[in-house]
């Protein structure tokens, strides 16, 4: 069962007028320099009957539509080679579809500069290499690259945006620390400051926890959240453990062998059905007043 | 008091990562000290010293002779081979042929070290040199041609090596590229054209008969300062300074480089362009030193290893201690290959092979990360 009807376009049960395609035509002006202020209404992510292939591969992803809305957390889930990050590299011009297109606030994201779309849009990956010896300050001044000339030193906004990324991740004390002498956790919170020091609307984490442990794990998508409430930015997390991504986002895109399964908020989407033909795993699935749970019991053949 | 502290070591001479006077910390510093107290003490040797001796007094004394210094027409004569006007012996062969070559040593040690650390960060690769994506095999075989088949065009070697050289890194990255390329690919096929052109290189010998011609190519290829004055200055200064300039400025692009290309091109960098205009750099650097010394080996590759072991792989430091090491290790090397068998003169190549090789092997048992960008 495919509930195609819950798909971007979309009805208006999600309930979030600011994403209604309307407003993002609007919007297409003023997204070029949209600057270090985040506008609620900017940052929506849209793809158009993309279809996506790696070279020497068939299409990952056969055109699809799919939206994630701005001001909100999307959590794309789905089993391995389900395509999530796949879409997520084309969302981020990482990946050029072979058909369709990708729009950020209406306009392609490859009709921009390279510099101007990392000023709006920022990339966290899994994993990330950097020279040992790098401080963690430095490594997060890199961040400021899109909003900084060849030549032009770094300026108060630079100082202000790289304070700011260590005051939401909370590592002030790892700031003089190596990179190299740093534990994974640790590592991938420097590199989430890098990234918010970008000041992208529109924020791309690819399994950020995926090799974290439980307290880091919670630490990255706690400043996630505070990041989404408190400057909207508009965040779409690519999430291998659907247990989490329940929790933390607001909306969940489901997706099967590169096609969408399903579009919603978590506790229309999750259900024990999903769990069993998605993920092939039986479940138990429960909202207790907001609180989701999801127990799985065992891999179904 | 604490938090006094805090405002101090962020505000004061600590280092911030893109302020241009801020880059200067005490261990880089120190390096840049140091190496110039070894370029100064073994520039002084090689004035001092050579088939006419003079004292260290004497030497000084004509480095510093007023009748040169204190007349910018004769250094403007010197540097750009004009007239000179009647000047003692002992200021004339300083002047017009021991400090040339020590100056040309600088050029050639600051060009190739800042070569090798760029050549290092565009290959993501520890082990490279200036020569990586086939600067010495081009330039290497255009002179051996040259000398063997075209021996009436040798007056024209230094620019005919540096347009070999850069044909065949042109042709590297013209095999390397499928839709775009990547370290791996750019020095595999770095590692095709050297062996293809090596190949052709050793074949011409065969056709060589003078031993002159043969001892002038191997001369060339191991690297030589042997005979280099304010010619060689002429050609190789412009490129130099500029490229050594550039590389300075170009020194963040290089440690956003640093975190791979994903985290570049999210970033905002267009990783490719960058990528092939600080080859480019890198290659006309190398270009300068083999234009005026040869293929001068070891240098490009251990300096920056050097430099990155006491200052850290910030390129910022890195580039700025590079242009200091390079020459420090380049000069000293050519007093060795100068006076160590005079009258003979070794190719530098040579010293710089016996004392670069010595010292890596001494790094590497020494540090464990050694090879760590």
């Amino acid at each position: 069962m495919r509930l195609r009807d819950r798909l971007p376009g979309r009805t208006s049960e999600s309930a979030e007028s600011d994403t209604e395609p309307s407003n993002a035509g609007a919007t297409t002006e003023s997204g070029a320099d949209a600057g270090a202020d985040t506008d609620p209404d900017l940052g929506e992510l849209t793809t158009e009957d993309v279809v996506l292939s790696y070279p020497n591969s068939g299409p990952i992803v056969d055109g699809e539509s799919i939206a994630i809305p701005a001001g909100e957390v999307t959590a794309l889930v789905g089993p391995n080679g389900s395509g999530k990050s796949t879409i997520l590299k084309a969302l981020a011009n990482q990946l050029t579809p072979d058909d369709g297109q990708v729009l950020l606030d209406g306009r392609q994201v490859a009709d921009r500069t390279s510099k101007e779309l990392a000023q709006e849009l920022g990339l966290l990956s899994q994993e990330n290499t950097a020279p040992g010896t790098l401080t963690v300050e430095d490594l997060v001044y890199h961040g400021r690259y899109p909003h900084r000339g060849f030549l032009e030193s770094v300026d108060e906004a630079d100082h202000a945006a790289v304070e700011r990324a260590f005051d939401l991740v909370g590592i002030h004390d790892l700031r003089d620390r190596e990179v190299g002498s740093l534990s994974g956790g640790q590592k991938q919170l420097a590199w989430l400051a890098l990234v918010l020091a970008q000041e992208p609307n529109v924020l791309l984490l690819d399994e950020p926890t995926t090799y974290l442990d439980l307290h880091h794990q919670l630490r990255v998508m706690d400043v996630i959240r505070t990041l989404n409430a408190e400057d909207g930015v508009t965040v779409a997390v690519v999430h291998h453990d659907i247990t989490q991504a329940v929790r933390f986002a607001d909306y969940l895109i489901a997706l099967e062998d590169g096609a969408v399964y399903d579009w919603g908020p978590p506790e229309d989407v999750v259900t024990e059905q999903l769990l069993a033909e998605v993920f092939g795993v039986d479940a138990a699935v429960e909202f207790d007043q907001g609180e989701p749970s999801v127990v799985p019991r065992r891999a179904l053949d | 008091m604490g938090s006094d502290t805090r405002t101090a070591t962020r505000s004061g001479p600590g280092f911030e990562p893109t302020d241009w006077i801020g880059w200067m910390d005490a261990r880089l510093f120190a390096l840049c000290a140091v190496s110039t107290v070894i370029v100064v003490l073994g520039g002084l040797v090689q004035v001092s010293f050579g088939a006419y001796s003079m004292s260290v007094v004497e030497a000084w004394h004509a480095v510093f002779d007023p009748a040169v210094l204190s007349n910018p027409d004769v250094i403007l004569a010197l540097l750009l081979g004009g007239e000179l006007p009647e000047l003692e012996n002992a200021t004339l062969i300083v002047w017009n042929i021991r400090l040339p070559r020590v100056l040309v040593a600088i050029l050639v040690g600051a060009t190739l070290a800042v070569s090798g650390a760029i050549f290092q960060a565009v290959t993501r690769n520890e082990l490279a040199s200036p020569y990586i994506l086939g600067v010495s095999s081009g330039a290497g075989l255009a002179v051996i041609l040259t000398l063997v088949v075209f021996g009436s065009l040798a007056y024209m070697l230094p620019v005919i090596a540096a347009l070999g050289g850069l044909t065949a890194f042109l042709a590297v990255y013209a095999i390397a590229w499928k839709g775009g390329t990547s370290p791996v690919r750019l020095v595999l096929a770095g590692v095709i054209v050297a062996t293809v052109l090596n190949s052709l290189q050793t074949g011409l010998f065969f056709f060589a008969d003078d031993l002159g011609v043969v001892k002038a190519a191997i001369s060339w290829t191991t690297g030589s300062l042997t005979g280099t004055d304010w010619e060689q200055v002429r050609i190789a200064i412009v490129p130099a300074l500029l490229s050594l300039a550039v590389a300075v400025l170009a020194s963040r692009q290089l440690n956003v480089l640093l975190l791979g290309e994903r985290t570049a091109a999210s970033l905002g960098m267009n990783v490719e362009l960058v990528r092939f205009l600080l080859a480019t750099v890198g290659v006309i650097a190398a270009a300068a030193a083999v234009a005026v010394a040869g293929l001068v080996g070891f240098v490009g590759l251990i300096v920056p290893h050097v430099v990155r072991n006491t200052v850290g792989s910030n390129y910022t430091r890195l580039i700025v201690g590079c242009v200091f090491v390079g020459p420090a290790l380049m000069v000293a090397a050519d007093v060795g290959a100068r006076l160590a068998l005079s009258p003979v003169q070794l190719p530098v190549g040579i010293v710089t092979g016996l004392v670069g090789g010595p010292y890596f092997l001494y790094l590497m048992r020494k540090k464990h990360e050694l090879g760590d960008l």
